[in-house]
Order: C-alpha cells, then sequence, then structure tokens
C-alpha cells in the first residue's frame, strides 16, 4: 500500500511517500511527481520519505527522474527522513552523493 | 447486402406475410417456418440473427423452441423475441424466463414490431462487436505469450552454459525470473591476457523492457572487455553507453571483476549492486568466515562521468565466489519477512541450493598438478 500526498509551501512542492516502493507503485508515483513539476513548476521539490519501509531499484529510477525533470525547470530536489532501511540503499548505490539529503523536512525546505 | 437475417415464426400465413413485407422493405433478408420444428429445419440451412416466434403454436410451440435455442451452444446468442397473443406482466415475465431477449404483445403494430427489431439488431452488433473484440484480445494475448515465452527462452540463451568452465574455473548459476523474462544478466569472459572478466547486472523494472536493456548491458560489457582495461575502465564504458541510450529512469547495478588466475589478484567494481560472497576454499572452508566484498558505487547508467571505485581482492586457489542479485535479498520469507541481506548470506554459506533468481558461484580449480580432489567438485549442485 502506497500514500501519497503532495501540498505547497510558498515556492516549494512537498512530496510524502509512506508505504514500500516498488515496481507496482511506481507508475502511480511518476504521475504525482509529473503532475507536481508541470502544475507548479517548483524552485524546490521535497520528498519525505519518513514513512518508506522498502524501495528497489525501479523506486530509485523514479527518484533520479525526478531529480532530472525537477533540473530541466531550474529546480533543485531535496529528499528528507531517510529511514535506516531506505538509507542503506542509498548508500549502497552511492545514491547518498547524488541526492542532496536532509534530517528534516524543515532542514529540507531551509535547503540547509 | 441485407441488414441482417430474421427468421419468422407463426402458424398464421397472415402475419408471417405483414412481418415479411415491413422487414423486407427495412432492408432485412427474411426467412420463414409455421412452428418450431420447421424453424429449425430452416436454420439448419441459414443461421438467423434474429428469431420473431409466435408462442401458440402447433407441432414446437413457441416455449419449447424458445427453450430449444436457448439451449444449444451453437444457437443460444441468436436474439429471440416471442410474439404472444397473450398480454399481461405474468405471461411476459415467463417469456422472458424461457430465455427469450424480448416479448411482443399481440395483437401488435407493425411500427412497434420494427422499432423493436431494429433496436435488437442494435444489440446484436453491439454483441457481435464484443465477441470481435474479444477474440482479437484472446488472439493477440496468445501472440504475446508465444512471444514472450520464446524471448525468455532467447534470453537464457544469452546466459553462459552449463555447466561452466573457463580456464582455472568453474562456475554455474541459477536463473528464475520473476516474470518469465527479467533484467538479470550475467557474463564470464575470457580475456587475451589469461585473466578472467566477469559481470553479473540487474536492470531496474521488469519484464521486456529490463530484458532488452539487459542484453544492452551484456554486449556493451563484452565489448569494454575487449578493448582492454580493468574493471573501472569497464564500467565508465558501459556507464556511458546505458546514460546515452536508455531513458532516465533505466539503470543498472553490478558487479564487475578481473581476476588473474596465476595470482589469483582480483580486480572488482560494485555499482550499486548487492556485495557478493568470498567463501574462502569454498565447502572445505568452514573455519573461514565468507567475505563480503564490500564496497559502494553508482549504479550505471544514470549520468554519463560519475565516479567509480575499483577495489582489491584475492581469490585464492579453491575459494568460492557468490554473486546474486537483490532478487535473493527481497525474496518474502514464510514469516513475510524480507530475506534481507543477513538471510541471503545465511542462504549462500548454507546451502548451495538457494531458492531465488540468478546465483552463480563460482571456484577456482585446484591446478592440475594439485593432486587431490575436493569434496566439492563431486558434491552435488
Amino acid at each position: 500500500m502506497l500514500n501519497i500526498q503532495t501540498r505547497q509551501e510558498g515556492n516549494a512542492s512537498v512530496v510524502t511517500i509512506q508505504g514500500k516502493v516498488n515496481f507496482e507503485v511506481t507508475a502511480q508515483l511518476r504521475d504525482v511527481i509529473r503532475d507536481t513539476v508541470t502544475t507548479h513548476q517548483p524552485k524546490l521539490m521535497v520528498i519525505n520519505l519518513e514513512g518508506v519501509s522498502f524501495i528497489d531499484s525501479s523506486g530509485l529510477g523514479l527518484l533520479v527522474a525526478a531529480r532530472n525533470s525537477v533540473d530541466k525547470n531550474n529546480g533543485k530536489l531535496h529528499l528528507c527522513g531517510l529511514p535506516a532501511q531506505v538509507k542503506k540503499t542509498f548508500d549502497q548505490t552511492n545514491l547518498t552523493n547524488y541526492f542532496s539529503i536532509f534530517t528534516t523536512e524543515q532542514d529540507a525546505l531551509r535547503g540547509a | 447486402m441485407t441488414k441482417g437475417v430474421v427468421l419468422v415464426v407463426d402458424d398464421e400465413a397472415q402475419i408471417r406475410d405483414i412481418l415479411g413485407f415491413y422487414l423486407k422493405r427495412a432492408g432485412y433478408q427474411v426467412l420463414t417456418a409455421e412452428n418450431g420444428i420447421e424453424g429449425l429445419a430452416v436454420m439448419a440451412k441459414v443461421m438467423p440473427d434474429l428469431i420473431l416466434s409466435d408462442l401458440r403454436m402447433p407441432g414446437m410451440a413457441g416455449d419449447e423452441f424458445c427453450r430449444t435455442i436457448k439451449g444449444t451452444p451453437e444457437t443460444r446468442d441468436i436474439y429471440f423475441v416471442l410474439v404472444s397473443a397473450m398480454d399481461g406482466t405474468s405471461t411476459k415475465i415467463g417469456g422472458l424466463n424461457l430465455g427469450a431477449d424480448d416479448m411482443i404483445a399481440k395483437p401488435f403494430h407493425a411500427q412497434e414490431v420494427m422499432a423493436k427489431v431494429e433496436s435488437a439488431f442494435r444489440i446484436i452488433e453491439m454483441q457481435k462487436e464484443i465477441k470481435r473484440q474479444n477474440l482479437e484480445l484472446t488472439q493477440f494475448q496468445e501472440r504475446m505469450t508465444t512471444e514472450l515465452s520464446l524471448a525468455a527462452r532467447l534470453q537464457m540463451g544469452l546466459l553462459p552454459s552449463l555447466p561452466g568452465a573457463a580456464p582455472g574455473f568453474r562456475y554455474t548459476h541459477r536463473y528464475l525470473p520473476a516474470e518469465g523474462i527479467g533484467g538479470d544478466i550475467y557474463s564470464i569472459l575470457p580475456g587475451a591476457d589469461g585473466c578472467l572478466a566477469l559481470l553479473i547486472a540487474d536492470v531496474s523494472g521488469h519484464g521486456v523492457t529490463a530484458a532488452l536493456i539487459s542484453a544492452m548491458v551484456k554486449t556493451s560489457f563484452e565489448s569494454q572487455v575487449r578493448l582492454g582495461g580493468s574493471p573501472l575502465t569497464w564500467a565508465m564504458g558501459m556507464n556511458r553507453d546505458l546514460a546515452r541510450n536508455t531513458l532516465s529512469e533505466q539503470f543498472a547495478t553490478a558487479f564487475l571483476a578481473r581476476i588473474d588466475p596465476s595470482t589469483g589478484a582480483m580486480q572488482y567494481l560494485v555499482a550499486g549492486h548487492v556485495s557478493p560472497i568470498l567463501i574462502a576454499r569454498g565447502a572445505q572452508g568452514g573455519l573461514h568466515r565468507p567475505q563480503v566484498l564490500a564496497g559502494h558505487g553508482f549504479m550505471l547508467g544514470i549520468e554519463e562521468d560519475l565516479p567509480f571505485e575499483e577495489r582489491a581482492a584475492t581469490f585464492g586457489l579453491g575459494d568460492r565466489l557468490i554473486l546474486y542479485t537483490d532478487g535473493l535479498v527481497e525474496v518474502e520469507r514464510e514469516d513475510r519477512r524480507l530475506l534481507g541481506e543477513e538471510g541471503s548470506f545465511a542462504c549462500a554459506r548454507n546451502s548451495p541450493a538457494a531458492k531465488r533468481r540468478l546465483r552463480i558461484s563460482w571456484w577456482r580449480k585446484p591446478a592440475p598438478s594439485m593432486n587431490r580432489h575436493p569434496s566439492w567438485m563431486t558434491s552435488p549442485w
């Protein structure tokens, strides 16, 4: 079960994801991210992964694609709230060095 | 070209004539019969799209005729309208219970009958269209299933053949894609310099797309190896190939290694892949702790010019190397917990028959001059 919520914080779009991110749900998540980018053209997109229990390679692919599409609009993508399991996957794939990762959503919004 | 074929069954010639006249004028081909038995005889020659049948007739009456038509697989889809001399709800329900598709009460207006016939034909056309589309879908599905199984066979053909051996090495694998076809691939390539080049990769996503990209990964690997170099240059080349030729969501995790059988020196590179396990002295080495070939690096194909990191290890005589994909880590155990890396680790260590997807095990053979045959050489795999 995947739960996705989006909201606007000033110029920033915040996407909160909860649940297991795998191949079965990437289509749903892709639509949400694409719609958010098209509608709001955010200067900053924050994806909060606090509630994510598991992420597989297609989920990681989606995040990479999300970064690319935000980049194209001259925006930035910040990730936050990575649970230990997800953090491990990010470390293993070196994506920790590819994304801007923050501990809390507030930090991610401030970009600090 | 008629609009359709209508069979009119009535023991009264006058009614057959009236209905026949209006139907022909409206562009239908008309067949007639005096009762059910005659109707069935007519239908043996020409199959109507719609039947307009009286209820009360000598010989075979309308109710029995209707039951016969609706009870026979070849004729049950023919639209059946009962024309009944009795009016009233009970009869209507009774008629529909027989399986008739509609009822017309006698006495009728010809216009009413024609309106019913027209609406019946709209339904008949829709049913025909649905049947046609259903058939097309079924055929399409059959074709896809055939093509998928062909593709799956082809993909199996891309894997090294078993039992596998290269100078100084033996290897085997188990490949169980989740959907018949998948994005896992591996390759073993003896180099001109006597070294062995090794790849295991897992393309993101599932199905045909992942399988196609996995073939691309293998080709890219093999052409890189032919250029010489080491896992670092191979990874950079493959990364470039993948980044240029796939969409932004598509990439591959990979483990690349180059092993020199004369010295046992191994250069390896982990590109976002689950870390392989090296068991010193293979099955014999029960006292040795398995070594995880740690290392982390970007997956291949995210972006051009990302940095990669090559590491070194020793692959000694009689050692065993176990490569796998995250399909093994993501196996759900009976208690619904994921097997996890720890579980995979235990699996690899304890049992040669791990349950999921790709697993390559690989031993360095003792040199022929060595006089002993370790137990694993004969142990069942």
